[in-house]
């Protein structure tokens, strides 16, 4: 019988957990006939979140819920993924994701095998003031979600101001930043929603996770186990794995108009400008990813494909 | 000759503590400035986030190797203080072996760490620079620790007695 | 008990083992550490916990107010702020009968206003107020005693080192712990002037009023403390920075304000960095061992089973409050503050929030409790630190001293455990 530690950084209580992870568990537990059990170590107990790749490479966890954004530089094709306005829903999109990254894993994550990848639903900007247009941000002070938002922030004049995501309610209550980009029902898990009044009502961007197992543990498994771990390693279940989280996250957009927040949809011509906005970080995508040997406008022009494909393009 | 090795380590001591000070020192002005020049201008210095936090780390790393030399670590001495001054320095000399021990295999595997920042091109949050070599700073502090805390078993072998505080002038 | 429960309770044995030779207890918890996740996960993983937990321990953004504190501290005592907070209550209330020991408490509260840490205003205040109330002729073991009960205030009113790492192994605010600490504090100030008053009255000399011109004199000595402090803590209070952002300020200012009245030269900046840079890493040994012993713990899920036997006792909260307490008291008799926060809140927090105790009053109970360990027999951190300046006074006499100090600590927590809206009114106000 193995058992295998599965490490991450958010609550236990939290949605990727409870409609994640835990049903994921049982399912491996039931198809294995209880010969796998998958320990839960949850709220960075087995180290701190942007060191969960490592953690896995390593083998201080068998399992690993990694977010590749938290490691500016490392994962450049991943980053792709967390460029705005790409991705319109969590479900399709976490299929596209899966399916488009297997494809570059070997090449970008050779330390790890990877089981699975998935995006959270699409989040945006909540802030202490309303932000309409990408030039709003010039000036401002912005918690990034993720790397690539990050140098997206900078690109538009922002300033980055970097904090957890227990963080975030104190640096926008202290004035240290005056938008964050979240999901939605994040910014009322965390407590946000007294300080941030204002939304913009669109779905922004999204962050990518990828399920990353330690190669040793893996391939140490007897070939009944591995199959049955394979079968759990699917586009399928990294749908199911995005899916309750996202019903979460998507309820807290009720429960900001619900609590008479300012929810501003832009203009279509605002939009435009909002999806003109991304050329810049674009390119520097384009150049990091050409940097490593691999072709950006094939990677791009795949992922536009499989996202149309499941229905979860942001047109 | 033991002398001139026991002057040359002194100053080798001062001049591992000036390059932590140095660093304690930039942390402070940068991040007092990025704060300033956020809440002024909704600038803060780029990727000061980043730069003070890795700076801190080499501060803290070099700061280790200087304890290495002097001690000054929180020690719980209730025991061995009731002993015999014999048995006293032997259990001092056990324990700086334990400290060198943890010392060594810490340098081995911050060698891993800063060889994987440089092979990952892990880099920072704004300007995307490469952190390695401040993460390799860091791993040089930890083998400067290694070199320091070895100086102080070998005196502590020797008989020497505690390391003269060093007059700030 | 399964495996895992034998290698914890061999695990503890070996802490404990280590503790006893005198290995830095922030190094003998990270080779438990390391040693303990190897016995359970394997040699490779553990090691390699090295190579990734101590550079994102030493590298946290979230810790980086604890060196800045340290060296804001160190800064103003090597710019005679100390020594111009104790002129003022000497100035003012010198003219009592026992007026000088009450110069001491009250300097202590201010020098704890911009100095993070209890040693530090322990040490300050040994080499300031002692040899006055030597002079004056005041019992060895009450100015002793009073310095090292004053400098426990260094870590309960703001800025707190201790209260920064219990808000960061809690993930609470440290802004509302911070504030938290301040009411019960000026209460200790308080209380301890009156155990001074009450305890020693017999021995109490009597005061040499000082002028009036004097004592505003003396006052315009401390505006750098004050500037400092309504900079700082009001800026926290009043939510315009962050806790880190201020550290950096403090810092910073204090080094300015020194320079600027001609106080502090590069040789004593340069001095001070140092200083500071070995007390932060002093404690920062212990953060990493304390990280690398956590994951230990982890894989042998001791905290989950400490907090399943402490709740399946069915004691209800408050004896289950008030034995983790008597531990933490028991424990400090013997073990450093930093390291008994450290080792011990991450596995009672669980269960002392659980039980629905508010987790920003525990924070400051538990800063009371440790407080309480800096000054108790055998091993009292204060105690060691004004015999190691005064060394011709015997530990006996310090201990005796501090007697009655302690005695006000445990009212004062009691009080504390009756009243919690003490600390939790004033974090209460800020928005
Ligand atoms: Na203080
Ligand atoms: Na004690």
């Amino acid at each position: 019988d193995v058992t295998l530690r599965l490490a991450h950084w958010v609550p236990a209580q939290h949605a990727v957990q409870i409609t994640g992870f835990e049903p994921w568990a049982e399912s491996i537990r039931e198809a294995s006939e209880g010969r796998i059990t998958i320990e839960i170590y949850p709220a960075q107990q087995l180290g701190a979140a942007a060191d969960h790749f490592d953690m896995a490479r390593d083998g201080i966890a068998d399992i690993a819920y990694v977010n590749p954004g938290y490691q500016p530089g490392r994962f450049p094709i991943a980053g792709l993924a967390e460029v705005p306005l790409n991705f319109a829903n969590a479900t399709g999109g976490s299929r596209a994701f899966d399916e488009w990254y297997r494809a570059y894993v070997e090449a970008e994550m050779p330390d790890i095998h990877m089981c699975l990848g998935f995006v959270h639903d699409p989040g945006t900007l909540h802030s202490t003031r309303p932000i309409r247009v990408p030039g709003d941000l010039s000036g401002l002070n912005v918690r990034p979600a993720q790397a690539t938002v990050g140098r997206y922030v900078s690109l538009l004049g922002g300033a980055n101001v970097q904090a957890s995501a227990p963080d975030s309610r104190e640096i926008l209550a202290r004035g240290a930043a005056d938008a964050t980009f979240f999901p939605w029902d994040s910014i009322f898990l965390f407590g946000i929603d007294s300080v941030t009044k204002n939304h913009l009502d669109l779905p922004l961007y999204v962050t990518s996770f990828v399920m990353a197992m330690n190669r040793a543990s893996y391939d140490g498994l007897s070939p009944e186990d591995r199959q049955v771990m394979d079968d759990h390693c699917t586009t399928d279940w990294a749908e199911r794995m995005a899916e309750g989280w996202a019903v979460q996250e998507a309820s807290g957009r009720d429960k900001a108009i619900e609590a008479g927040h300012e929810l501003y949809a832009p203009t279509e011509q605002e939009t435009a400008e909002w999806r003109a906005s991304i050329a810049p970080l674009m390119e520097a995508w384009s150049a990091d990813v050409a940097a490593t040997g691999a072709d950006p406008e094939a990677i791009h022009t795949r992922l536009i494909e499989l996202l149309r494909e499941n229905g979860a393009l942001n047109e | 000759m033991l002398a001139r090795i026991e002057t040359l380590l002194l100053r080798v001591s001062r001049g591992v503590d000036v390059i932590a000070g140095i660093c304690l020192a930039v942390v402070t002005v940068v991040m007092f400035t990025s704060a300033v020049g956020r809440y002024a201008f909704a600038a803060p210095i780029p990727d000061g986030f980043d730069l003070a936090r890795l700076l801190l780390g080499v501060a803290i790393m070099w700061g280790f190797a200087s304890l290495g030399l002097r001690g000054g670590h929180i020690e719980v001495d209730l025991f061995t203080t009731a002993m015999r001054p014999s048995w006293q320095r032997f259990f001092e000399a056990l324990a700086t072996l334990i400290v060198l021990g943890f010392t060594i295999l810490l340098a081995w595997k911050l060698n891993d760490r800063a060889l994987s920042a440089w092979r990952s091109n892990e880099a920072t949050y704004d300007l995307r620079l490469p952190v390695w070599p401040l993460i390799g700073l860091i791993w040089l502090g930890a083998v400067a620790a290694c070199i320091t805390t070895a100086a102080r078993l070998i005196r502590l072998i020797r008989g020497g007695g505690p390391i003269p505080e060093d007059d700030p002038a | 008990m399964s495996p895992a429960d034998w290698i914890a309770v061999i695990g503890f044995l070996a802490l404990f083992g280590m503790l006893v030779i005198r290995v830095p207890v922030g190094i003998a918890m990270a080779l438990v550490g390391v040693g303990g996740f190897a016995a359970v996960v394997g040699w490779r993983p553990a090691l390699n916990q090295l190579a990734i937990s101590p550079v994102r321990t030493i590298t946290d953004y979230n810790l980086s107010l604890i060196p800045l504190f340290v060296l804001m501290g160190v800064l103003a005592t090597n710019s005679g702020m100390s020594r111009e907070l104790f002129r003022a209550g000497q100035a003012w209330l010198g003219g009592l009968r026992g007026g000088l020991a009450f110069a001491t408490i009250s300097a202590c509260g201010g020098f704890a206003a911009i100095s993070g840490s209890s040693v530090a205003t322990a040490a300050t205040m040994t080499k300031v107020a002692l040899p006055e109330m030597r002079r004056a002729g005041y019992p060895e073991a009450l100015s002793t005693g009073v310095i090292a009960g004053g400098g426990t205030l260094g870590i309960l009113i703001p800025p707190s080192v201790v209260l920064a790492i219990y808000a960061y192994l809690t993930e609470q605010d440290v802004g509302q712990l911070f504030m938290a600490g301040l009411v019960p504090g000026l209460l200790a100030v308080a209380m301890y002037m009156l155990c001074v008053r009450f305890a020693w009255r017999r021995d109490l000399p009597a005061g040499t009023p000082a002028p009036w011109s004097e004592r505003f004199a003396a006052l315009q000595g401390v505006w750098a403390v004050g500037l400092l402090f309504v900079a700082i803590i009001g800026s926290i209070y009043f939510g315009v920075v962050t806790p880190t952002e201020a550290a950096a300020a403090g810092a910073f200012l204090t080094g300015v304000i020194g320079v600027i009245r001609g106080r502090l030269n590069l040789r004593l900046i340069r001095a001070s960095l140092v200083e500071a840079l070995r007390t932060s890493v002093a404690i920062y040994t212990i953060l990493i061992g304390a990280m690398l012993f956590g994951y230990f713990l982890a894989v042998t899920q001791t905290p989950q089973k400490v907090t399943a036997f402490l709740t399946g006792l069915g004691l209800g909260p408050y004896p289950t409050l008030l034995l983790i307490l008597a531990i933490f008291v028991i424990l400090g008799c013997i073990l450093d503050a930093m390291a008994m926060i450290i080792l011990l809140v991450p596995i009672v927090y669980p269960v002392v929030t659980g039980l629905g105790f508010d987790p920003i009053w525990f924070g400051v109970v538990v800063v009371m409790t440790v407080e309480l360990g800096m000054i108790s027999p055998p091993v009292g951190m204060n105690v060691f630190v004004i015999k190691s300046i005064a060394r011709e006074t015997s530990l006996m006499t310090i201990y005796r001293g501090v007697l009655p100090f302690v005695v006000t600590d445990l009212v004062r927590l009691g009080l504390l455990i009756l009243l919690p809206a003490l600390a939790l009114w004033l974090p209460g106000q800020m928005r």
